[in-house]
């Protein structure tokens, strides 16, 4: 990644996570004070929904008051008192009900049995269900006729009168309903959605002996029905369900959010719920009030501020990318050049040079590298001169060296000759005739070491064309040890040879196809088969392979000689450097050149006469070259 | 001398006051109110007034004489042969004939009938069947069976209601129907001129117009019987002839007889005579009341919760909806008989609907004859054959085996009754709880 790109990306991040994070700041302060508002108009409306209870309640209370000291009443706990037949009693609940404006009236006989009962008539007889202590009023469910049940404010009383003992006295149990009418009675703050859930929708069973048994209820499963508004059904009421019984098993307020049309619905349409637990005096929970609040004002502004936040964050980023290409203009771009230029030195062209402007860290490290390239230049100048010298000298060395062996004889056949002229003819005759022999010989000599240096000066260019590897073998087997049939491998052959050489050959069957010269590959191999045949004086096994690999094709020639040292084996391929007491030193090196010019590699594996190995581990060439098609892509 | 003929004076004074009060007078209207619409049964208060069967039952339950003066049967008692009244004729003046009585009945009886043929024979109707009928007789005392004129002559129907009876349709006002003395009705003139019944009138409207004078026999329920009485209302009660039974589907859920069964012993029958039918009547499990039949006892009334839970054998069936036929107290106990049975373990909701699995109606005990009577229950419940009873006995088998299917559970026996004014006089009921207003009159207030 570039220094543009980083400095795009930085500045970038940089700004988009300075908007985000002051934008998460605000919308976090936006829905705090949003929820306690919510918070504060829920405290407050369930304030004004305890003040009605208790308004109501006062109301029941003193309903049911009322109706205890009547005379009617008072004459009806006589009458019962003195075992009339309750049975005349049966509408007379009803009746005072009606006049009390009462939701629910039971009279209760000495016994504790319904004598009449307003709300469900055919309840006479039956334990009277509502447990009822010194609570002045209370919340409890009240069976329906229908098995149903429903939920008031009850308020009993007992009827007084005189002479009759108070423990066996005639009761009044009366109440009000608590449903949506109530709730239409409140107060409610524009957008708020108040709702009333009540667990009183399940039969419940009735039970003639125990008293107060049968209005327990116990929480059912979750009814959207049962949760109604002060207008009627509450749209997308089964989406409470989580909210209502986490406060109908918990017992305590729980808030949350809810949305009515479902998880998936827009998030304007999402209320800050609570879920207020209406219980009866035994703690258990008969309903529950729930009132939410519109969220639809905190989405309109997060949504506001989150608009301004992305247009902040998008021109910020432009600026950014603006500033970006400034600043890489300033700071990028020399160092960008210093980068090319960097690479240019890689590559080999040291000869470049890098603009300096002003007196920046850039422009020191400009003229820096500027210095630098020119060292480097001056260096390898200087280098490659005295390298030149040195080859020079080797080389004048080696000719000095080359030469001066046969100029040896060929001084002293001269001399010889010299000293012959004073010799009879014939004599004369017979070392003229060896001398010029011998001259002859030597002169050959030189044009051959001449000739050589000829030769490696003028390696020609590899002509290539598509061969398979194991022809060239089998060529320069064949040369070296014509005894040997083409294509048929052979382990450890007869030493036919005069210097009791064998020859093994190990070719693949596999096509190992080359693009090469086959003159120079054949000029090479041979090379290397009469270094294997010179290493060996005493005899041995030339070994001759080939095999493909994964895209190459590998070739080995191995001898059994004495092997080499490791000093030895690093020098090998330095041109004029020989083992050999009449080596030029150039074999290995024409070996190399040939090798290189078909961008293969060889490599020398060895192991020397020691105490551990007397005889030597031989030694080993492996060329590797490229397989058809993979030296003309490596060219490329 | 003087003061003996002045004391003597006096007291013929008195005592011809006290023959002249108590003799009956003709004139007057007497305003009649009742709840339903007059028509149909069992409160057709309107139909007795126009019309008159061939046979009707007697305050004292037994079989008198109406339009058929004599009957006799033959062929043991497959062909019975009805004499008709001379000389009776219709409100518009039609003659009463063998034809026009046979039409009546052939168009009353509607679906299958008691009966397989009827013929005019002269002034007489043969009725045949293929088993005998004995109960004949009773059966043509039901109300089912009154006469009206079927054709007005000129092939067209007639007006509504044109009978034989004591009175005659004359017009209405808005729910009032307006009713005048039948000059020529056989069983002589009634002592009132006019009946004006109002229909549809509220029982507690209805008392409160007798008790300011504008009204002058209402109606009674049963149970409220025992508050007119408090009431210090004058009120005519009749014996045991409605039957409150529950009807309890054979279908579906209540496919299952010990499902049904269950139900049957799970009402307490004793709440709702005491409480809600304030003791009116008798508590009962038969068919027919005890003073009818004699065998009632055999059927037990008693509640067994414990056997009603062991018979349903924790089988919950679906929930059961239950109908009611009537008014508030027929709604109250079946609101009652519903809390009996969620205490059995069912779950049964009330409902208004006529069609429901359980079904709580008064079924009407037609007719003072037992066979008649239990045949017209059975009718009623789907049962058409002729039952022929021979004996007590025999209708105890009858009544034991219907029972035993449990599709009804017989439950109270209920009278009829009514509160009249205090000017009205000499007014009775008949054995079916229907007001004689033939024979009522009217005091007359200075």
């Amino acid at each position: 990644m570039s220094l543009r790109q980083r400095l795009l990306l930085a500045l970038s991040l940089t700004v988009a996570a300075a908007v985000a994070a002051v934008s998460w700041t605000v919308l976090l302060r936006i829905r705090h004070v949003f929820e306690q508002r919510d918070q504060e108009e829920t405290a407050l409306f369930v304030s004004q929904f305890q003040r009605e209870f208790q308004h109501r309640s006062a109301e029941v209370a003193a309903a049911v008051e009322r109706i205890a000291v009547s005379e009617q009443a008072r004459s009806m706990a006589y009458q019962l008192d003195q075992k009339d037949d309750p049975a005349l009693f049966l509408t007379e609940a009803a009746s005072l009900a009606q006049d009390a404006r009462l939701d629910f009236l039971d009279i209760v006989g000495p016994d504790g049995k319904i004598v009449s009962s307003a709300q469900s008539p055919a309840r006479f007889g039956y334990i009277e269900p509502i447990p009822w202590d010194d609570h002045p009023t209370f919340l409890n469910t009240v069976d329906l006729p229908d098995g149903s049940s429903a939920l008031g404010i009850i308020a009993g009383r007992t009827v007084d009168v005189l002479r009759i003992n108070t423990a066996q006295a005639v009761r009044i149990v009366g109440g009000e309903r608590l449903d949506q009418s109530f709730l239409a009675d409140l107060p409610v703050a524009p957008g708020m959605t108040i709702g009333l859930y009540t667990d009183t929708g399940q039969s419940v069973s009735v039970n003639m002996t125990t008293p107060g048994s049968a209005s327990t209820p116990h929480p059912g499963p979750f009814d959207p029905s049962r949760l109604a508004g002060a207008a009627g059904p509450i749209g997308g009421a089964a989406n409470y369900q989580s909210l209502i019984d986490a406060a109908r098993t918990s017992g305590q307020q729980t808030s949350g959010i809810v949305n009515p049309n479902g998880p998936a619905g827009p998030r304007e349409a999402s209320l800050n719920a609570t879920a207020i637990p209406l219980k009866n005096q035994a703690g258990n929970v008969l309903a529950v009030l729930v009132v939410a609040l519109s969220r639809a004002g905190m989405v309109d502004a997060q949504q506001h501020i989150r608009a301004i936040a992305y247009g902040v964050a998008a021109g910020g980023i432009l600026l950014a990318i603006v500033f970006s290409l400034w600043i890489a203009a300033r700071v990028s771009r020399p160092i960008e050049q210093l980068a090319r230029a960097a690479r240019e030195v890689a590559a080999g062209n040291w000869n470049v040079h890098v603009p300096e402007h002003g007196h920046d860290e850039v422009s020191v490290l400009a003229r820096s590298f500027n210095h630098m390239t020119g060292q480097l230049t001056s260096q390898r100048e200087r280098l490659i001169q005295s390298e030149r010298v040195a080859a020079w000298r080797e080389l004048a060395r080696r000719l000095a060296h080359e030469l001066k062996n046969p100029l040896f004889p060929l001084q002293l056949t001269i001399e010889n000759l010299t000293r012959a002229r004073q010799l009879p003819e014939a004599e004369f005759d017979e070392i003229f005739k060896e001398s010029t022999n011998t001259l002859s010989a030597e002169i050959a000599n030189l044009k051959a070491i001449i000739g050589r240096f000829s030769d490696f000066s003028k390696m020609p260019k590899p002509e290539l064309e598509r061969i398979d590897a194991s022809d060239v073998i089998w060529r320069v087997a064949l040369l070296h040890f014509p005894w040997i049939i083409k294509g048929v491998n052979i382990e450890g052959a007869d030493y036919e040879g005069p210097e009791k050489i064998g020859v093994s050959v190990h070719i693949s069957t596999q096509p190992m196809k080359l693009d090469a010269d086959p003159e120079l590959l054949h000029r090479a191999l041979s090379n290397l088969v009469l270094n294997a045949m010179d290493a060996m004086p005493d005899g041995g096994v030339v070994t001759l392979s080939a095999e493909p690999r994964d895209e190459s094709v590998e070739i080995r020639v191995a001898d059994t000689g004495t092997g080499l040292t490791p000093e030895e084996c690093e020098r090998l391929f330095t041109p004029y450097y020989t083992t050999k007491q009449h080596g030029t030193g150039l074999g290995l090196a024409i070996v190399q050149s040939v090798v290189a010019d078909h961008r293969g590699s060889i490599t020398v594996e060895s192991r020397a006469c020691s105490t551990e190995n007397p005889t030597g581990g031989g030694t080993t060439f492996i060329i590797t070259l490229p397989g058809a098609g993979q030296s003309t892509e490596a060219a490329s | 001398m003087l003061r003996r003929s002045a004391i003597s004076f006096l007291l013929v004074l008195v005592g011809i006051s006290g023959w002249a009060r108590t003799r009956p007078h003709y004139g007057g209207t007497l305003r009649v109110e009742i709840a339903g619409d007059g028509i149909t049964s069992p409160d057709a208060t309107f139909l007795h007034l126009v019309l008159d069967g061939l046979t009707r039952t007697g305050p004292d339950g037994t079989l008198q004489p109406a339009l058929a003066t004599e009957w006799k049967s033959s062929n043991g008692e497959r062909r019975w042969e009805f004499t008709l009244r001379d000389g009776v004729t219709f409100h518009n003046g039609f003659p009463l004939t063998g034809d026009r009585a046979a039409a009546s009945l052939n168009e009353s009886c509607g679906g299958p009938c008691p009966w397989a043929s009827l013929k005019t024979q002269g002034n007489a109707l043969v009725f045949a069947g293929d088993a005998p009928m004995p109960e004949l007789p009773w059966l043509l005392a039901e109300d089912r069976f009154l006469i009206s004129l079927t054709d007005a002559g000129d092939g067209k129907a007639p007006p509504c209601c044109i009978g034989t009876g004591p009175f005659q349709l004359t017009g209405h006002r808005g729910p009032s129907l307006i009713l005048a003395a039948n000059e020529n009705y056989w069983g002589g003139r009634p002592y009132v001129d006019t009946v004006e019944l109002v229909t549809a009138r509220s029982v507690r409207d209805q008392w409160l117009d007798l008790s300011v004078g504008r009204a002058d026999v209402v109606e009674v329920p049963p149970e409220e019987v025992r508050v007119a009485e408090q009431q210090r209302m004058t009120v005519l009660s009749s014996p045991p002839v409605d039957l409150l039974a529950l009807e309890i589907s054979n279908n579906g859920a209540l496919a299952n007889q010990q499902l049904r069964a269950s139900i049957a012993l799970a009402i307490d029958r004793a709440a709702l005579f005491n409480v809600i039918f304030q003791k009116q009547g008798e508590i009962t499990a038969s068919i027919l009341p005890q003073e009818l039949s004699g065998y009632a006892f055999l059927f037990s009334v008693e509640r067994d919760l414990a056997k009603a839970q062991a018979l349903r054998g924790g089988v919950k069936p679906p929930a059961l909806s239950l109908g009611f036929q009537g008014n508030g107290s027929m709604q109250l106990a079946a609101q009652r008989i519903a809390l009996n049975l969620r205490e059995a373990g069912f779950d049964v909701q009330v409902t208004g609907a006529t069609h429901a699995d359980l079904m709580l109606r008064t079924i009407p005990l037609a007719s003072a004859d037992p066979a008649a009577a239990l045949e017209s229950v059975l009718r009623a419940s789907g049962k058409t054959a002729s039952l022929a009873l021979t004996s007590p006995t025999a209708g105890y088998r009858v009544e034991h085996d219907f029972l035993d299917r449990k599709t009804l559970a017989p439950l109270l026996d209920l009278p009829r009754a009514c509160a009249v004014g205090a000017r009205v006089r000499d007014l009775t009921l008949s054995s079916d709880g229907t007001p004689d207003f033939a024979n009522a009159w009217l005091e007359v207030t200075p």
